[in-house]
């Protein structure tokens, strides 16, 4: 990977040239948290925010969205189109844009490319920002600490200085025009290292590392463990609506007022959404809280990592403060956490 | 990596001209959520709550290129009402027209059983994995099917029935709860009088106009003959039927990889990922709906 | 694309009828609201009756009921079954149908509100036999609902058509937060601030929480709702038990699987 350093104070110029030419979306205060929004000046930036309350995937997949367009008297789809802007990213964390190369094994390179995902992805610019942990933080345990590739720049803090991959020749012209990128020297090679090794050190060691989890999620798949965590579920589906790599969908048509045409359109879905896995007559072939919230993380922890290689959790943490029945992958550690020191005994 | 970052635009386009430049697998890969009109050419009133539709794919490029594998299904759409996924009832070996058995059991069905010849409907597929019909070719074969099991069924049934000569044994078992829920009737008359199959056809409750067996489709499993090392079994049905009818086909010594089995779940999508078809760590809709034992019990929940 | 062919008669449109019951009208009004598309809705249906608008009486003969308020008077269950016999679907319309809503909460104490408001003779003989209010649901089978008070316009008109021409969307259990967190909200449980989106229907899109205002329930309690787990979470965060349960009656109070929470 190419790397250059630019001073902190070059910030500014970098997302003003880059607010000449595209949309940018970055992260701003939004009451006690941050969210990821539309900002029109460096100056509406949080760049020192922890996380926001919902995930990047909402750029990609809105909540609700529309696939196509139709005549109910034809029964036939109608011209749509729906323009797609070119979009810069400003600030993504490592566990965010690892969230996104998950969402793009699904949407854009898996079987059938979804045209609206990767139309939407192709338009967009990330330039991800290094991150320290916070109380909630597990990434480091699925490797989504640092990001490898889905990335055009990524800004790591140096002290006043950024060291700053660069990935794309897109982002790099504009760095190059908006920056004065120089060669790392030894100290601030250094530096980086040093910056690293705090972050590595500063994750809250109450959270067990479990790397064997996906073998224990088919190991105790029967176990009452379930029982109680899917006894608290509330059933509100808030652990998807936080969640950077919940992708779930449901497709419903909705007609206009006059009943003559009508949109189908894509909305937010999540597992432990009651009529989730309902079929034609009326079996749910997953009736409980016990069934759902076991799936849900079984999927997280074990289904997608067999058939992408690659655990569907990224260790945001927002589902921690999401789900109001402390349900999450940290309880689920715990769990197998407790398992072994009981055997133990 | 997004290199060459520039306005565009999503775009669905009916593409109603005949004169477009792409082929018919193009278009439908360009957009695979996008339903192509399907015109019903026939309806047969098989029992009280199931009709057998054929559609024709009305764009004779989409229709050339759809084409299907036994055990795959297709999405059917009546747009404002919404979208299904159905299996294919007909033959691979007959193109042109797509055949689905519906049963009426919710507010999509009942929209759709109040259809009529020459209505349109929106078609997209086929979607998912199929029986392996290569593999079974020269073999033995043991088909169990249960209720509505019999669609996704009959599509392997008549596909075999049209290449007979290629196969070996064949045996089909198929089960309903009354003598007026069996369907297809006349279609296994004939079978049964050709001698084509070997056919048991049972009912859980049986009554006057029953001369078959009565019980459960597990039932003629008791004096049934078959090579093991040759067959492969092949069943659908409701979902408290697979348990029993593996267990009587391992008790006849059919390998774990041959006996084959479609799943039923809600593939919304038929793409790999709504979501809502998944079982454990597989979608019913690529990785499925059939799918053999062997995969079924590596697979957690799917039985 | 032709389709002349097969060219044949359209179906007659649906004929419908709107009933009150006890109710503010509000959700009536709400309907009415739908001023620019009104036309447009009318045009798919055949209206018979509608109080509001027309004192002719109700007719014999119709295909769709929407119906507003809840039931308070042994009159009004005689209206309902009668409905009920006629009608191919019921459409329960706004909070009082479907939860009783603020009319519920005279349940167990209508003889001494009536009193309270009419002296000791009790409520006049117009008023009707009254009963504890109770949803329609109570009294004849419910085929679809439009939640909330008062219903949103387009909700109900999304209703309607579902009702008049089919659709396979199923009616959602899921509770509130999910919609809340799709506005970019942080929680009020975080501030220790009681809101009822935690056991409340989803379906609204969490607009008053949008807007910053904790949600009233107003969409009923969820049949999947987790009393028991919300009012650990109440505890949890320094919301007390006693007031998530008190400002849950507003709009469940006689829902049954309310009390049965409180025997746990």
């Amino acid at each position: 990977m190419l790397y250059r350093v630019i001073d902190a104070s070059e910030l500014p110029s970098l997302v003003s040239a880059f607010l000449e030419t595209y949309e940018v979306i970055a992260p701003v205060k939004s009451g006690m948290s941050h969210a990821y929004s539309t900002v029109e000046s460096f100056e509406e930036i949080a760049l020192d925010y922890t996380t926001t309350i919902t995930p990047l995937k909402k750029l990609f997949l809105p909540v609700r969205e529309t696939l196509l367009t139709f005549d109910t008297e034809t029964n036939d789809v109608t011209e749509y189109s729906e323009p797609v802007v070119p979009r810069v990213v400003f600030g993504a964390h490592a566990c965010d844009i690892n969230a996104l190369n998950s969402l793009d094994l699904v949407f854009r390179d898996g079987p059938y490319p979804d045209p609206y995902y990767t139309a939407r992805r192709n338009a967009t610019l990330i330039v991800g920002i290094s991150c320290m942990p916070t109380d909630t933080c597990f990434c480091h345990l699925w490797g989504s600490d640092e990001a490898r590739f889905g990335y055009d720049l990524f800004l790591q803090d140096i002290g006043g200085k950024y060291l700053v991959s660069i990935s794309s020749v897109e982002a790099a012209n504009i760095l190059e025009a908006a920056c004065s990128p120089r060669e790392a020297t030894d100290e601030e090679r250094a530096e980086f290292r040093h910056v690293t090794r705090r972050r590595q050190e500063a994750f809250n060691k109450e959270i067990p590392d479990i790397q064997e989890v996906a073998m224990l999620m088919d190991a105790f798949h029967s176990d009452p463990f379930w029982e109680e965590l899917g006894a608290r579920c509330l059933s509100c589906t808030a652990c998807a609506s936080a969640c950077p790599t919940c992708y779930c969908f449901d497709i419903r048509d909705v007609r206009t007022p006059d009943g003559k045409h009508g949109s189908r359109e894509r909305v937010w879905d999540c597992c432990t959404n009651p009529q989730f896995a309902v079929v034609a007559g009326g079996h749910n072939f997953r009736p409980d809280g016990r069934n759902r919230v076991r799936h849900r993380m079984y999927h997280k922890l074990n289904g997608f990592l067999a058939t992408h290689d690659r655990m569907l959790c990224v260790g945001c943490g927002r589902c921690v403060r999401a789900c109001k029945a402390n349900i999450n992958p940290i309880e689920v550690l715990k769990f197998f956490e407790r398992k072994g020191a009981d055997d133990a005994e | 990596m997004p290199n060459n970052v520039a306005a565009s635009a999503i775009e669905v386009h009916p593409f109603h001209d005949a004169g477009s430049p792409m082929t018919g697998a193009e278009r439908m890969a360009a957009n695979p959520y996008r339903p192509w009109p399907a015109r019903i050419t026939s309806i047969t009133e098989l029992t009280a709550t199931e009709k057998l539709f054929e559609f024709r794919l009305v764009d004779e490029c989409i229709r050339n290129a759809f084409r299907h594998e036994p055990g795959q299904f297709v999405e059917l759409s009546i747009f404002g009402v919404g979208e299904a996924p159905i299996s294919i009832s007909s033959s691979p070996s007959k193109s042109g027209f797509i055949e689905l058995c519906v049963r009426r059991a919710g507010r999509f069905t009942e929209a759709l059983h109040k259809m009529q010849c020459g209505d349109i409907v929106g078609i997209r597929g086929p979607f998912g994995r199929g029986f392996p019909f290569e593999k079974m070719r020269g073999h033995d074969i043991l088909l169990v099917a249960g209720g509505l099991g019999i669609a996704p069924l009959r599509s392997l049934i008549n596909n075999i029935h049209d290449e007979r000569s290629d196969f070996g044994k064949v045996t089909i078992i198929y089960g309903s709860k009354t003598p007026q829920e069996v369907m297809f009737r006349n279609q296994f008359e004939m079978w049964r009088h050709r001698k084509d199959f070997d056919l048991y056809l049972t009912v859980d409750h049986a009554d006057e106009t029953w001369d078959g067996e009565e019980g459960l489709v597990t039932k003629p499993f008791e004096h049934l003959e078959i090579n093991p090392d040759t067959t492969f079994g092949a069943l659908c049905g409701p979902p408290v039927m697979y348990r029993f009818v593996v267990q009587e086909m391992r008790k006849k010594g059919i390998s774990y990889d041959h006996i084959y089995m479609s799943f039923e779940r809600h593939m919304k999508c038929g793409m790999g990922k709504c979501g809502h078809c998944q079982i454990g760590h597989q979608y019913c809709c690529i990785d499925g709906p059939v799918f053999n034992y062997w995969e079924a019990k590596n697979i957690q929940g799917s039985m | 694309m032709s389709n002349l062919e097969f060219e044949r008669e359209r179906p007659a449109a649906p004929r419908v009828v709107v009933v009150g019951l006890a109710s503010c009208f509000g959700c009536q009004l709400q309907i009415t609201n739908a001023e620019p598309y009104l036309l447009d809705v009318l045009g798919q249906i055949d209206l018979r009756y509608w109080q509001l608008a027309s004192s002719d009486p109700m007719p014999e003969e119709f295909d769709v009921a929407v119906i507003e308020g809840a039931a308070t008077t042994a009159e009004d269950i005689e209206t309902l079954k009668a409905v009920r016999k006629k009608a191919s679907a019921v459409i329960a319309v706004g909070a009082c149908a479907t939860t009783a809503g603020i009319p519920g909460m005279a349940a167990g104490n209508v003889e001494a509100g009536a009193a309270a408001v009419y002296g000791e003779a009790g409520a006049p003989e117009a008023c009707g036999e009254l009963i504890d209010p109770a949803p329609i649901s109570a009294y004849i089978d419910v085929d679809f609902e439009v939640l909330c008070c008062p219903i949103d316009t387009f909700a109900f008109i999304d209703v309607l058509q579902r009702a008049i021409y089919g659709s396979n969307r199923l009616p959602q259990t899921a509770t509130l937060c999910g919609e809340c967190k799709h506005n970019d909200r942080g929680c009020f449980f975080g501030r220790g601030v009681l809101c009822l989106g935690l056991v409340t229907r989803c379906g609204c899109g969490a607009r008053c929480t949008s807007l910053g205002r904790p949600c009233n329930g107003c969409a009923g309690l969820s049949p999947d709702a987790n009393v028991a787990a919300a009012r650990a979470v109440c505890a949890e965060s320094g919301v007390s038990v006693t007031a998530f349960d008190e400002a849950l009656q507003m709009f469940n109070y006689v829902n049954p699987a309310l009390s049965e929470a409180s025997e746990e």
